[in-house]
């Protein structure tokens, strides 16, 4: 069994699974007016036993990882000992007569519901730190804690799959046990990839079902570079595990070597490498792996999720911040922001990491912007107001034809005389589409009069081109990014933009691949936006690759029928012209 | 009772360290500390409340200060937020 979710902290480990559920269950009573005293005694001794516990762990990770990391305890203990938190509780219990438990949980309830209300995505993630440490006192309240050290008793290396892993569980492992990480939910800011990285332990997250999926006790790889979990993998399987482990000791040794400098071929054909994040915060892990430019800043974190909230954003102005965050902090470069891409099934979700299943076929990207005017075009406000701190360029995703590109562009004029009404006159902005339709794709040489640039999404390009849908474990092995029909699209594309002299870039995993990295090089792509993780590798890739050897390979590639055809056209290519130079 | 604006400087805004800090510095106070942002005001022992303010960077915040030591308390809470937070 295969699992994809992302990657989140990379390298490869191979454990069992030991699968953890957090769960705490209540019991809510009204207590006896005599038995009040003894309910905040109760509740008195579990946060004290909670602070003692956290104190541990902030302890603990400052050692480990550091003090950077030790704030979200120190935040977590001010937290604790907040009037909004334990003066209310404590009023529940008094005035209410609530249990200890109940008090706790509506506190925290009430606490939720504001960091709900406020529009800054930022705050509303601070919602997993009120959790945490309601569920820490809520645990404590329980007779016993069981407080006993994850892996406990388990023998040999532990993969660790949980639904969440809250920061608290987390610091509570044993890392020199645990080797690697699966979790339902998060993303690439999440608490605990954050940390995993800085341990240096491989991580997959987003996996939405994993902790039910995956048998405890089952051996499981985690791959936090590709972002999968196999489960039970053959024993083929783990000796190529071995190599992607000296991959990943060489990927570090990259990142040192290659963080700097330009991407240039052996040959002197300048390549650039730009960075996909969905969060302001990124901006900093894209220059730390020598970004040239954020190539897709996704900009769904700013939809506010929830039951009945249906398509709703935070506000303008808070969009204006978190667009203009970024480009500030990559100006001079350019900052690609493409406007929201969820489908309708997104809106209602039933866990925090529902943005990563996208319907493939359904209304999303430009179809919903299109169907919700008032929406789309406050986010072409705030992107508007933001152009001038930065290169800022505006892309429409999920296009398929120029009716779409020129109904989007009616609503960014009406933005455009909204801001020039209130005395403000935003600069101009290129303004391009995502080639990720098929039909879009087929007729990129008439769309090029409609836009300013183009930019290839692989992922949904490869899905729909070859009708796989990537989720469907049944038919998943059809994918395959070097699909004739693949290339036959994307020269069609690559040679439209020419043509047009439109710039033309492209954000997708497949990029992040040596051998089909060096097949898109040959089919004149030289602008790629990738996981910053990825850029050092690709930067080596490009600096031993000729293109005019990967062009040849290319052309060769065209004409093969079937994808093994492909890969041995693309292994002709080789790798090594600018470290031979340098191997004595 | 005194009271003072200043504006926010650190690019991430009043996030978790930053009010973490603020909360720290004004818990070594006894007099009344509220912060005000916009509309709202909020008690500055309180991170939950801080937190909740959502103040981004470039907003002004309203610091006020009531009790024996509202002059040391604002000044020191000043400083804090117009160096960044950094200690």
């Amino acid at each position: 069994m295969k699992l994809t979710g992302l990657g989140v902290s990379p390298g490869v480990a191979v454990g069992r699974a030991l699968v953890f559920r957090q769960h705490t269950f209540d019991i809510r009573f009204r207590v006896s007016p005599q038995a009040i005293d003894h309910e905040l005694g109760r509740l008195q001794q579990a946060r004290d036993r909670s602070r003692r516990q956290i104190v541990e762990i902030k302890d603990r990770i400052a050692r480990t990882a550091g003090s950077d990391h030790a704030y979200l305890f120190e935040a977590q203990l001010l937290m604790l000992d907040d009037p909004m938190l334990a003066d209310r509780a404590v009023h529940f219990i008094r005035a209410e007569h609530m249990n200890a438990e109940w008090a706790v949980r509506r506190a925290g309830e009430e606490l939720t519901a504001l960091f709900d209300q406020t529009a800054d995505p930022y705050l509303r993630e601070r919602k997993g730190d009120v959790a945490d440490v309601m569920g820490r006192i809520r645990l404590n309240l329980r007779p016993q804690s069981a407080s006993a050290q994850i892996p406990g008793s388990v023998e040999g290396p532990v993969v660790l799959v949980a639904d969440e892993l809250a920061p608290s569980t987390a610091a509570q492992v044993d890392w020199r046990r645990v080797v690697g990480f699966a979790t339902d939910v998060g993303s690439w800011t999440y608490h605990t990839a954050i940390l995993a990285r800085s341990l240096h332990v491989p991580a997959v997250v987003g996996l939405h079902d994993a902790s039910t999926r995956i048998p405890a006790g089952a051996t499981v790889a985690v791959d936090g570079s590709s972002g999968e979990v196999i489960v039970d993998p053959s024993p083929d399987l783990l000796a190529q595990i071995d190599a992607w482990r000296s991959r990943d000791v060489e990927a570090e040794r990259a990142l040192e070597e290659f963080r700097h400098g330009p991407a240039v071929t052996a040959d002197g054909v300048r390549i650039r490498l730009e960075a996909n994040i969905e969060r302001p915060e990124e901006v900093v892990v894209a220059r730390k792996y020598g970004a040239e430019g954020i190539g897709l800043y996704r900009s769904e974190f700013l939809l506010i999720r929830g039951a009945g909230a249906g398509l709703a954003t935070v506000d303008e102005d808070a969009q204006y911040a978190a667009y203009r965050t970024v480009l500030e902090q990559m100006a001079p470069e350019r900052v690609t922001v493409r406007t929201f891409d969820v489908g309708e099934d997104d809106l209602y979700p039933g866990s925090g990491a529902a943005h990563l299943s996208r319907p493939v076929l359904g209304r999303r990207g430009i179809r919903l912007s299109l169907a919700h005017p008032d929406l789309f075009k406050t986010q072409l406000r705030a992107l508007l107001r933001a152009a001038r701190h930065g290169a800022l360029r505006i892309m429409f995703p999920f296009v398929s034809g120029a009716e779409e590109i020129r109904a989007a562009r009616a609503v960014l004029a009406d933005a455009v005389d909204e801001l020039r009404a209130r005395g403000d006159t935003p600069p101009a902005v290129p303004v391009g589409i995502m080639i990720e339709v098929p039909s879009a794709a087929l007729t990129a040489d008439l769309l090029a009069a409609d836009a300013d640039f183009f930019s290839v999404g692989t992922n949904d390009l490869i899905q729909c081109c070859l009708a796989v849908d990537r989720s469907d474990d049944r038919v998943s092995r059809l994918y395959e990014p070097c699909h004739p029909a693949v290339l036959r699209v994307l020269r069609h594309v690559s040679r439209s933009a020419r043509r047009a002299a439109l710039p033309l870039s492209l954000c997708g995993e497949m990029a992040a691949e040596p051998g089909a990295l060096a097949l898109l090089i040959g089919l004149g792509i030289t602008e790629f936006s990738m996981v910053p993780t990825a850029i050092p590798m690709a930067k080596r890739v490009i600096r031993d690759l000729r293109a005019d050897e990967a062009r040849r390979a290319a052309a060769k590639a065209l004409r093969a029928a079937t994808v093994a055809d492909v890969e041995r056209a693309v292994e002709a290519v080789r790798f090594t012209h600018n470290a031979r130079r340098s191997d004595p | 009772m005194r009271s003072l604006a200043v504006r926010i400087t650190n690019p991430l805004g009043l996030h978790a360290r930053a009010a973490a800090r603020f909360v720290h510095a004004a818990g070594a106070f006894s007099c009344q500390i509220r912060v005000a942002c916009g509309s709202r005001v909020m008690d500055g022992k309180s991170i939950m409340g801080l937190l909740l303010l959502a103040a981004a960077h470039g907003t002004e915040i309203v610091i006020a200060t009531d009790g024996p030591d509202e002059a040391a308390a604002i000044e020191t809470l000043a400083q804090l937020v117009a160096g960044g937070f950094e200690p």
